[in-house]
């Protein structure tokens, strides 16, 4: 990057802003973030529909999400319209304890224990 | 299209026939390569892989009854659309070896698409999690116009990165994989498919699929991505295949039984 004084030329608002990535070390830590460093989730028409995964797990408490699909195919073992509902809260409050280095779980953190060891 | 489930991908004990999908989808490549409307772009590829595709009621929630194949599902309102439809599969190898193509499509079933975030929570919500099922069983969620077959137009020059779990991470790795592709969190445009998860006998196996195999730059970003959003401890091995090895190492292991005529 120059240091020197440059002039800048007034420019259209772009509607895509294209990031390059060369390097693994260019990409974000948090999956919240995007590639340059901007945090959105939808942005104006151009670009694509980026949710992170705190937003998607947040979604689901809504009451549409919880209402069983229809025309959802039986399987036996497979699809179980009703018994699902009541692990909901407790896969929930897994998945928010699974990894305890990545900072958006901890603001949403109800509960202590971790369902998982990460170690293999 | 190619109705038959012949060539169902399998990871690596991959039951598999050889028969190739017709090509004549190309036009949804250019489509896709466009990319300037991604609404009229989804529209577009639904259009051409989904000859079924019904006029709908302008704004009806009707919408939100799933008949696969039947009618392309829309975001119901005040729902938070995804960038892609996607359609779940599920799929279970009867035992002994599947020897005809009936058998293929007899254990593949759409589950069902979707077009929001939260139809995509009506599903899951509704399935069972993938660590609780029992034997030989497969997950597949895949862009709506994909099949999960290595002969689809989509992923027949593609490849994927598997990861091999031990027992008892399936479940989580695999939302977090499948949050990730339905956020869109791989920054690698049209490339990905859609993703896998194959429990097995020792081990349960999660992939994600991309298009162009000979990407690298394309590959590498989702490795990485991968890493990112599953959180894996630093040794997990990830290995990139392509569908053209899984193909020929089908064939190899097949050849001396494939009864069917195959190469």
């Amino acid at each position: 990057m120059s240091t020197d004084c440059e002039k800048t030329t007034a420019k259209a608002i772009p509607s895509t802003r294209t990031v390059t990535v060369n390097d693994a070390e260019h990409m974000p830590h948090d999956y919240s973030t995007t590639p340059g460093g901007t945090l959105f989730s939808t942005t104006p028409g151009g670009t694509r529909i980026i949710y992170d995964r705190r937003f998607l797990l947040e979604c689901r408490r809504s009451p549409v999400a919880k209402t069983p699909p229809q025309g959802l195919p039986k399987i036996p073992g497979v699809t179980s319209p009703s018994s699902k509902d009541m692990s909901v809260k407790a896969h929930n409050r897994e998945l928010l304890n699974h990894n305890n280095n990545i900072t958006e779980t901890d603001s949403i953190n109800t509960a202590e224990d971790s369902q998982f060891e990460m170690d293999i | 299209m190619n109705n038959k489930f012949d060539a169902l991908k399998d990871d690596d004990s991959g039951d598999h026939d050889q028969e190739q999908g017709s090509p004549k989808d190309s036009e949804k490549e250019k489509t896709e390569d466009e990319d300037k409307d991604q609404n009229a772009s989804k529209k577009k590829v639904s259009e051409d892989r989904l000859k079924c595709l019904q006029p709908s009621p302008a704004g009806s929630r009707v919408l939100d009854i799933i008949l696969p194949c039947v009618q392309m599902v829309v975001p119901g309102a005040g729902e938070h659309p995804l960038q892609y439809n996607y359609t779940f599969w599920y799929s279970r190898r009867t035992p002994g070896r599947p020897a005809s193509t009936q058998s293929y499509e007899q254990n593949i079933k759409q589950i069902g698409s979707f077009a929001s975030v939260e139809q995509f929570w009506r599903f899951y919500s509704h399935m069972i999690r993938p660590g609780d099922l029992t034997g030989h069983s497969d997950f597949h969620l895949f862009k709506e116009g994909i099949k999960p077959m290595w002969e689809d137009d989509a992923n027949k020059m593609g490849g994927k990165w598997i990861i091999r779990l031990r027992k008892g991470l399936a479940s989580r790795c695999w939302e977090n994989l499948i949050l990730a592709m339905l956020g869109e969190q791989f920054m690698v445009g049209e490339e990905i498919c859609g993703a896998v998860v194959s429990v097995r006998f020792q081990e349960d196996i999660i992939s994600i699929w991309n298009k162009t195999a000979s990407d690298q730059a394309t590959t590498a970003r989702i490795r990485d991505t991968l890493r990112r959003v599953l959180n894996l401890p630093p040794n997990t091995i990830m290995e990139y295949k392509t569908h053209t090895d899984s193909i020929k190492a089908w064939e190899d292991f097949h050849g001396l039984v494939n009864a069917s005529g195959g190469r």
